[in-house]
């Protein structure tokens, strides 16, 4: 039997592995093996995943918690490699683009495991975010890669890599949102704040870009306060975040809810329940796609452009002194036409089951 | 300007030595200082990196020494690049500079990347297209990190080219090219051909290391049928390895042991005087097939590819595997063949280091 090893380690490799898992294990084809970096080792980001998803606990547990970025790949590549070494696995799969994804993925190529990346070929273009450089790293040592646009095809062949080892599978999170949308709920938390459903904005920030100079806190501050005004706000909040706030002694409005980072299917409520939202992730971008929930992207850029072009997502850049006029100014406009992107149907998962068992394994 | 240079093995030593002497030169003469601060990474155990190695090349030590060896690939470079963090976080340079192709090349690329530390590549471009190579794999995730690359030839450009890297490629030539340039007066003045007992031109000098060679029996026996045919009308003279020496209790015993001069591993600076006089090399080794170009002595490549396409195009090596009629035909053709024309040279005109300091400089300005 081929021996698979699956790598995890942060909150949005989850969601995107638990499908790939489930669809390679129903075959029955693989001796399967899922390893957890403990990359993030906060309760809300990682064991809530494998207790409200059911998903399947990890056969190994690295946890390498949190580090700089240097030590914790480094951390990551010395432990994963004795896993390698003694597994010896057929075929290594990799997610996204934190730093357990180029741990890994570095790590199997000196051995000559070939690899799988799974949502390659995603480009920001801006070399000075941690995660692009793990993006292309990850893709020039993978040997076979799954994209979720043809976009990501076109950024891989301008970068030498050639077309039958690319494959546009869609999207694998989108895979988990369907499966789970019906336990999407969040009704307690709406009525523990008094909020009406679709009459709420929902902030998300965690770029550090954002949350950690305390000058451009304030910008977000004021600019959430000011939009605040005309429709209330919930904003789930890192505890760095909300120590930083009160460190600097930057006043909210009361309009403004903070909660505790949320568990999955309540975040997910969140965001299909809103009115609209305020992001810097890159995952939230593809869920209210998903949702067809308008999400203005306080980034220069973006790596995922689909949600852009087909999707609901309206990158914004990242001034937010003018947050506020360009929301009222998107307000004014038509009814944007919201169009799922090709391939984003719930089926990805399967798609990567049936090349990994015909094409690769 | 503050520049971080990290090596871990003797070829990378002898590289950057050329950049510390361009740093220097220009430190005598411009306001504008260049600091080297050098990490060892310890990754190559070398028993020819005693004192007599850093003296009389006039290496610069290195300020540290992270003593990372005997580790599997992941977790050397997993601990290379923890240490070189520490170290980039304290001494804040402007520039890290890498070389080649070693996980501590990687290893410092990927630890300056996380710290957004300009990266400046020596050697970039270079491809064996073989991914089961953890040398390429080094090198072409060095390069996707680089700022500068700094390319020795113009296929190297191209090869940058193919994997969408334009921007910050630069065709400095070869740095080894201004290493053998530098040492060669040196080799002349300080040692004599006659240690050996051959004259200027009128030797043969073979080396054969790798194991594609020395751990088949049937290409070892065929290359040195072929030297002991050679060695009927040149001396031959063999620097090997007391590992591959072992080897050759293997071969038949035959007279040609009396005819070949099988030495120890000989040091830089008497290997390079041995290279620049043969008339004619042949090898096994990369790098001795360039060195070979430099000097103008024609190269057989007892290998059956190369990475230095430029000199097998320009007529000075010749490809030949180890097959014994090949190897003969090669060797006995070269004279016709070769008039020493001066063509130009595909790595650069031995300025290297000065040409990757004038940038370095405009980068930063």
């Amino acid at each position: 039997m081929k021996k698979i090893d699956i790598v995890v380690g942060a909150r949005p490799n989850y969601i995107k592995a638990f499908p790939v898992y489930e669809a390679l294990n129903k075959t029955g084809n693989f001796d399967l093996r899922l390893i957890n970096t403990g990359q993030h080792y906060d309760d809300n980001m990682s064991n809530i995943f494998f207790r409200q998803l059911g998903m399947k606990k990890p056969d190994v547990d690295l946890s390498v918690g949190s580090d700089s970025h240097a030590v914790q790949t480094a951390k990551i590549m010395i432990k994963i490699e004795k896993e390698f070494l003694r597994k010896k696995p057929d075929l290594l799969i990799v997610f996204g683009d934190v730093n357990s994804t180029i741990a890994a993925a570095l790590t199997a190529a000196k051995l000559n495991i070939p690899i799988a990346h799974i949502e390659a070929g995603l480009r920001s273009f801006d070399r000075s975010m941690p995660e692009e450089v793990n993006r292309i790293l990850t893709d020039q040592i993978s040997t076979y890669l799954f994209t979720t646009s043809p976009e990501a095809e076109k950024n891989l062949l301008l970068e030498g890599k050639i077309k039958k080892q690319i494959y546009f599978v869609g999207n694998t999170m989108i895979d988990s949102l369907v499966k789970f949308e019906k336990l999407f709920n969040c009704s307690d938390l709406l009525i523990e704040n008094k909020l009406i459903k679709k009459e709420y904005i929902l902030v998300t920030l965690h770029r550090p870009s954002n949350v950690d100079n305390p000058s451009k806190l304030k910008d977000v501050a004021n600019s959430l306060n000011m939009i605040s005004e005309k429709t209330e706000i919930i904003w789930p909040i890192h505890p760095r975040t909300w120590g930083k706030l009160n460190q600097y002694k930057i006043l909210l409005n009361e309009r403004i809810n903070i909660t505790k980072p949320k568990g999955y299917l309540e975040f997910m409520g969140l965001q299909k329940n809103a009115k609209f939202i305020i992001t810097d992730s890159g995952g939230v971008q593809e869920e209210s796609t998903y949702f067809g929930i308008p999400c203005f992207t306080v980034r220069d850029n973006t790596e995922r452009p689909i949600t852009v072009n087909r999707g609901s997502n309206i990158l914004v850049g990242s001034d937010f002194t003018k947050l506020f006029d360009v929301i009222i100014e998107c307000g004014k406009k038509e009814k944007r036409r919201n169009l799922l992107p090709e391939k984003w149907d719930g089926a990805s998962s399967e798609r990567i089951a049936s090349i990994i068992i015909n094409n690769i394994l | 300007m503050k520049i971080v240079t990290i090596i871990g093995a003797r070829p990378q030593f002898i590289k950057a030595s050329a950049l510390s002497r361009a740093f220097r030169e220009h430190n005598k003469t411009s306001d504008q200082k260049i600091e080297e601060i050098i990490i060892h990474t310890g990754q190559h155990f070398d028993e020819n990196m005693s004192e007599v190695f850093f003296t009389e090349l006039e290496i610069p030590h290195p300020n540290y020494n992270l003593e990372i060896a005997n580790l599997p690939h992941g977790a050397m470079t997993g601990r290379m690049l923890e240490a070189i963090e520490v170290v980039l976080k304290d001494e804040q340079p402007d520039y890290v500079l890498i070389y080649g192709d070693t996980n501590s090349t990687l290893a410092g690329a990927l630890a300056a990347s996380k710290l957004h530390i300009p990266i400046a590549h020596v050697e970039a471009g270079l491809r064996s297209f073989n991914m089961k190579m953890p040398e390429e794999i080094n090198r072409i995730l060095s390069d996707k990190i680089s700022n500068l690359l700094f390319c020795p030839t113009e296929i190297a450009v191209i090869n940058l080219k193919n994997e969408g890297i334009v921007s910050g490629v630069h065709n400095v030539g070869d740095v080894m090219f201004d290493v053998t340039l530098h040492y060669r007066e040196q080799a002349k003045a300080k040692i004599e051909l006659s240690k050996w007992n051959v004259t200027d031109g009128n030797y043969a000098l073979c080396t054969i290391h790798r194991a594609e060679n020395t751990d088949n029996l049937s290409r070892l026996q065929s290359i040195f049928d072929a030297l002991r045919e050679i060695a009927k009308e040149l001396p031959v003279i063999l620097p090997i390895h007391p590992r591959t020496r072992q080897l050759l209790k293997r071969l038949d015993k035959e007279t040609w042991l009396k005819s070949i001069n099988i030495l120890e591993p000989l040091p830089f600076l008497e290997m390079l005087r041995l290279e620049m006089s043969a008339k004619v090399i042949l090898t096994d080794s990369g790098g001795i097939q360039k060195e070979a170009y430099f000097h103008e002595v024609p190269c057989i490549t007892l290998r059956d590819e190369t990475e230095w396409v430029e000199t097998v195009e320009m007529g000075w090596n010749k490809i030949v595997g180890a097959d014994k009629e090949k190897i003969l035909n090669a060797y006995q053709s070269y004279d016709i063949e070769l008039n020493k024309k001066h063509q130009q040279s595909p790595y650069g005109n031995g300025n290297t280091a000065n040409k990757i300091l004038e940038i370095l400089i405009n980068e930063k300005n």
